[in-house]
């Protein structure tokens, strides 16, 4: 997935000052990649559109507060990851997805065919895993990053970390899988 | 014979494994060609495909920018109202002996009202982030107070002196909800380290 983050400081100072225009021009150029994490972390094509909406109300009221140190697309991308932790850690408190995903093998409830590709193989893992994973090894986060957007430990985003990469390696083999 | 552990693998991609781990991957085919699966995974997952939203959500956020943008005039629009309403009612009051009292008190009041106003222009709470929860009682407050800056422009008027208590009373209430607006944001920023 490459797409062009880079947006004018005109923009961006426009953005600021209110300019709706401007503010729509933003929204249209982060709107894929915001919508691509919510989506890989939540699984849920309506969810990562509820993290997408979330998440540029939220620049919208901030934007004022951004003050150009770093990249914009960092500042975004730290607003959209938030919102999509904080709608992970709402539906944990719905279900007790570990044991959804021990017990099932993943969504719906299917087992888990003899050799799937890996994206589909992503997707049966769990939230929290997928969230680890996609930060860390695809966004660039640290294990601390991690750890102090979940309210979790250090050790926690590592544990995942391998705990999925195991589940992945083993589901792209085919172990555990259907007869 | 031992291998490396999924923890040892993501170790080594990261350079911080052990020596055990660096010199027994160096030398087993079965580990280096996990740490090489490894890397290809990571490479596909940066591969994966874009998707697009099914659903343009931009009409919604900028709709919400209108509403926020129409209340906050609305909130000043009442606010200066009830300003100009309070300087006549002043006028009002000054020349009644009997109400050099009331007349007193309002003032007082009206003072603190505005030292709780500059407080929270110094918060600046348009400029900052805010939690759900903390945006909804900011917004519950700012609804109460501009019920009574309403009221206060209604009641305020040049020949509603005969209400002056009603006044002080009105401007008191706007004192305790404007000191519980600061308050919220004060907190908040105190918790975020701003």
């Amino acid at each position: 997935m490459t797409i062009s983050l880079a947006v004018p400081d005109i923009l961006v100072a426009r953005a600021k000052s209110g300019d709706l225009e401007a503010l729509e021009a933003l929204y249209r150029a982060f709107e894929t990649p915001v919508y691509n994490l919510a989506l890989r972390m939540l699984r849920s094509p309506e969810d990562a559109e509820d993290v997408l909406q979330e998440t540029f109300l939220e620049v919208v009221r901030s934007i004022k507060q951004y003050r150009a140190e770093g990249h914009l697309w960092g500042w975004i991308r730290q607003i959209a990851a938030s919102k999509a932790l904080m709608r992970i850690r709402r539906n944990q408190v719905r279900a007790t997805e570990e044991l959804h995903e021990e017990a099932a093998g993943g969504p719906g409830g299917s087992a888990i065919p003899a050799r799937i590709d890996l994206e589909r193989a992503f997707e049966r893992l769990s939230e929290t895993s997928r969230a680890v994973v996609w930060l860390h090894d695809v966004e660039g986060y640290t294990h601390e990053e991690i750890a102090e957007q979940m309210g979790k430990t250090v050790s926690f985003s590592k544990s995942q970390l391998a705990r999925a990469h195991a589940r992945l390696r083993g589901m792209l083999d085919g172990e555990g899988a259907a007869p | 014979m031992m291998h490396c552990t999924m923890d040892d693998l993501l170790a080594l991609r990261a350079g911080e494994a052990s020596a055990w781990a660096r010199s027994h991957a160096e030398a087993c085919v079965t580990c280096r060609a996990e740490l090489d699966a490894l890397y290809q995974r990571v490479a596909q997952l940066k591969a994966l495909p874009a998707r697009r939203p099914a659903r343009d959500r931009w009409p919604v956020v900028r709709d919400a920018v209108m509403v926020g943008r129409r209340r906050r005039r609305e909130r000043w629009g009442v606010w200066s109202v009830a300003a100009a309403a309070t300087v006549a009612g002043l006028l009002v009051f000054r020349p009644f002996g009997t109400r050099q009292a009331n007349a007193a008190d309002l003032a007082s009041i009206k003072r603190e009202s505005a030292t709780l106003e500059q407080q929270l222009r110094a918060v600046d709470p348009d400029a900052r982030v805010m939690s759900g929860r903390t945006a909804a009682l900011a917004a519950a407050l700012e609804d109460r107070i501009a019920v009574i800056d309403g009221e206060l422009a209604r009641v305020g008027a040049p020949d509603a002196a005969r209400r002056a208590d009603e006044l002080v009373q009105l401007w008191q209430q706007r004192v305790d909800l404007m000191q519980d607006l600061v308050g919220v944001h004060v907190t908040r920023a105190s918790y975020v380290g701003l």
